[in-house]
């Protein structure tokens, strides 16, 4: 049946991620964006207690089956827990969260993709003695929302690959003990000649060349890397060579990257919601505390904290609903670009608004402005709201059999 | 759990539902339009169906379904067309004060026309501005005009609510033609729906035709209303839904500068907006539904707002479909400028969306407590 509760787990795991998100995250928000990082320390003590930004956090909790273990019988749940936890984790601080230790967004390709070696390799060592990062490397100078145009190349040499391109705004992409690389083995094979290779931090050739300064998110990393004649031994190949050999025909490198949109995008989409949230709640307080109870500013300020308060809403329910399929074994790729696009673009808009309502005061030591500034690259990264419009469009025209 | 799939009673609901909104709806639009009525034949075959007493209570052999249930059937139904929807005959608003006080001797004859024949058509008056109610010892006189209200021209009962003189909310009922229809000059849209205003001319209505006074009027009316926005929204998703598959079909066959006009990003991403606009309303919509049935009044600031949203979507997404089709949305060999037109007048029907946030906002800001769930 149609129903928006949350079941047992859910609600649980919420409670315990907000409260996180309130007492750890919250009171950095500002110090780190400050900064221009999360203090080192912080993340010690975080990684001790067991917090991590990982697939098995966002796929249902430590409870979550290992590979070889039988799953159980109970509705999965798993990509619905993740966009609860983002959310609120986002809520705390969206460049905190994303520096979280854990694979991060490295984890969903080795998880739908990796042999079972390489899942326990990759994603055994973000244990609590000290935090480690995984990476996800596919934007490239020149190939940003076209992922198909990549040309950093693979080329086949005995025993692995020597891997030759350069790759941009790269999330944890400094720090990462590995990083989920696409790469192609011949750029006029297109999509079909994609690979997906994990390069582990150390290997030669494999170079974290700068940081970047941005807009927001001044918190969390964001990498430039370089591979020159980078050697990826043949074991790191995601899925093994038979993956590839396996679906001849098929663009299967690209397909590790296109399927690992559909499980990030509604926690992009959801961490947006969360910002988004943050900023309706501290403005909410605000105008309850300092606004005068009566006449036309406080009828303007109710009328745009409804419209929020609905923006918000709708993001989420679609948002849910991505990763509702998700759990039950649908296709969602039209409902993961949907709620990415509306999310992005409401987060913002939300944001500003907000800003309006505490006028020329947002702009001073106000966690609002930060949020904003935040927030505009949730509407940019895991594809921009342009792509998002193309991969829905394109699933409304497949009935037709017209190709957008 | 959170879950968007519906029962299968629902889905069982909805396919009927669905068949005759394509089959027999879609095709008799126009032709309803311009009589200005719902053809006999549909209304037939949805009352046999029960698709009229969906809200009623189950007592008086309605289905008395959950308004998540509802809300999807008229979804559908309205994908047929809204204008259809809107003028069919049954108890209509009036449905949810049924619901609420089945037992009330008010409704006795409603109930027991309902045995035997077609649900009587009553139209409904949330009169409050506009019709003047004054107390006497033994009821009320009613004076005044109501705005534009839909099945005003063949309502067979009319349920006033408003405010007396004293300022106590009461809702009157009158099973008897005491009042005067006036027909009006309506082009805009739904036209099927019987449009017009309802006058009072100094009629008394005694103690027995009041259905409530006071709180319970009050509590009454509230719930109502926001069981009526939820289905109102509900209503316009349909209509949206069926503009924005319209529009996919047109575009993916229409060519211009050798292909089809679809390949121009100009035209796919506002289809592309157009489908989030459906989504996100049917998601407010079907929210508030469920919030609506399980905590009733206290949940009609999701309802309120379920009706705000769609609002907003309604006008996008049927002007956007008539943007899409160009010249011929602008004629009436297509449906998308009916539906354009339908939409704008279901809106001012149902209107004051500005009016629906700013009372949602008020809530917001009167609330003290911390809102982490959702």
């Amino acid at each position: 049946m149609i129903s928006f509760a949350l079941s047992p787990q859910q609600k649980q795991i919420k409670e315990l991620v907000h409260w996180f998100a309130q007492h750890e995250v919250r009171p950095l928000a500002l110090e780190a964006d400050r900064l221009g990082r999360v203090p080192e320390e912080w993340l010690q003590k975080v990684n001790k207690m067991g917090i991590q930004l990982n697939t098995s956090s966002f796929g249902g909790g430590r409870s979550a089956p290992a590979a070889g273990q039988k799953p159980d019988k109970k509705e999965r749940e798993g990509n619905r827990v993740a966009v609860i936890a983002a959310e609120e984790l986002a809520w705390g601080c969206p460049a905190i969260a994303l520096s979280l230790p854990g694979p991060g967004l490295g984890g969903p390709p080795i998880q739908s993709s990796g042999t079972p070696e390489q899942k326990q390799r990759f994603l055994s060592i973000f244990t609590k003695d000290e935090p480690r990062w995984g990476a996800y490397a596919l934007t490239e100078p020149e190939a940003g929302s076209d992922a198909s145009g990549i040309r950093t190349t693979a080329r086949k040499v005995d025993g692995g690959y020597v891997l030759n391109g350069q790759k941009i705004f790269i999330t944890n992409g400094a720090r990462a003990s590995w990083v989920v690389v696409f790469a192609t083995v011949d750029p006029k094979l297109g999509r079909a000649g994609h690979r997906a290779f994990v390069v582990e931090k150390g290997t030669p050739g494999f170079l974290a060349t700068r940081t970047v300064h941005k807009m927001g998110l001044r918190a969390n990393e964001t990498a430039e890397l370089v591979f020159e004649d980078c050697f990826v031994p043949a074991e790191n190949l995601l899925g093994g060579e038979e993956l590839y050999s396996a679906a001849a025909h098929q663009p299967s490198g690209f397909q590790v990257a296109m399927k690992t949109f559909d499980s990030t995008r509604p926690i992009v989409a959801a961490m947006a919601v969360g910002i988004a949230r943050a900023a309706y709640e501290y403005t909410l307080e605000i105008v309850r505390r300092d606004y005068p109870k009566q006449g036309r500013l406080y009828y303007e300020a109710a009328e745009l904290l409804a419209e929020a308060e609905q923006e918000i809403d709708a993001a989420r329910l679609l948002t849910w609903e991505a990763a509702w399929k998700a759990d039950i074994g649908e296709a969602n790729a039209m409902e993961a670009a949907i709620c990415k696009a509306v999310a992005g673009k409401m987060a913002l808009r939300v944001c500003a608004m907000c800003l309006e309502l505490l006028g020329p005061v947002g702009l001073d030591g106000h966690l609002v402005e930060k949020l904003y500034r935040d927030v505009k690259v949730f509407d940019i990264f895991e594809g921009t709201q342009q792509i998002q419009r193309l991969v829905t469009a394109r699933r409304l025209y497949a009935p037709y059999g017209v190709h957008v | 759990m959170i879950s968007f799939r519906p029962t299968e009673e629902e889905r069982a609901f909805c396919e009927v539902a669905k068949t005759i909104a394509v089959e027999e709806m879609r095709p008799s639009a126009r032709d309803c339009e311009q009589r200005r009525s719902v053809s006999a034949s549909i209304a037939k075959r949805l009352h046999e169906l029960g698709f009229l007493g969906l809200e009623l209570p189950e007592s008086w052999g309605g289905l008395e379904l959950p308004l998540i249930s509802q809300a999807q059937i008229w979804q559908v139904l309205s994908y047929g067309d809204l204008g259809i929807v809107q003028g069919l005959p049954g108890p209509g608003e009036a449905a949810s004060l049924m619901r609420q006080a089945p037992e009330h001797p008010v409704w006795r004859p409603y109930r027991d026309a309902g045995q035997t024949g077609i649900w009587p058509t009553v139209a409904f008056i949330d009169g409050e501005e506009t019709i003047e109610v004054r107390r006497s010892r033994d009821g009320y006189r009613l004076n005044g005009t109501s705005a534009p209200v839909r099945r005003a021209a063949f309502a067979d009962w009319v349920v006033a609510a408003g405010k007396d003189n004293e300022g106590e909310p009461v809702i009157v009922v009158f099973d008897e033609r005491t009042w005067e229809t006036i027909e009006g000059d309506f082009r805009l849209g739904l036209l099927a729906a019987g449009l017009g205003r309802i006058r009072f001319s100094d009629v008394f209505a005694g103690n027995d035709r009041v259905l409530a006074r006071g709180e319970e009027a009050s509590a009454l009316l509230g719930h109502a209303r926001a069981r009526q926005c939820v289905l109102e929204a509900a209503k316009e998703v349909g209509l949206m839904e069926a503009a924005l598959d319209y529009t996919i079909e047109y575009t993916a066959g229409r060519k211009a500068f050798g292909q089809e006009i679809a390949k121009f990003q100009g035209v796919s991403f506002t289809v592309a907006e157009m489908a989030f606009e459906c989504r996100g309303a049917r998601n407010i919509a079907w929210a508030a539904a469920c919030r609506v049935d399980e905590q009733g009044r206290a949940a009609e600031g999701f309802a309120w707002r379920a009706l705000a949203r769609a609002h907003r979507s309604v006008r996008y997404v049927t002007d956007q479909a008539v943007q899409m089709l160009g010249g011929h949305g602008y004629v009436q060999e297509y449906p998308a400028e009916k539906w354009m037109r339908d939409a704008q007048a279901q809106v001012l029907l149902y209107a004051r969306e500005t009016d629906w946030f700013i009372r949602r906002g008020e809530q917001l800001l009167d609330e003290r407590k911390e809102r982490v769930a959702p």
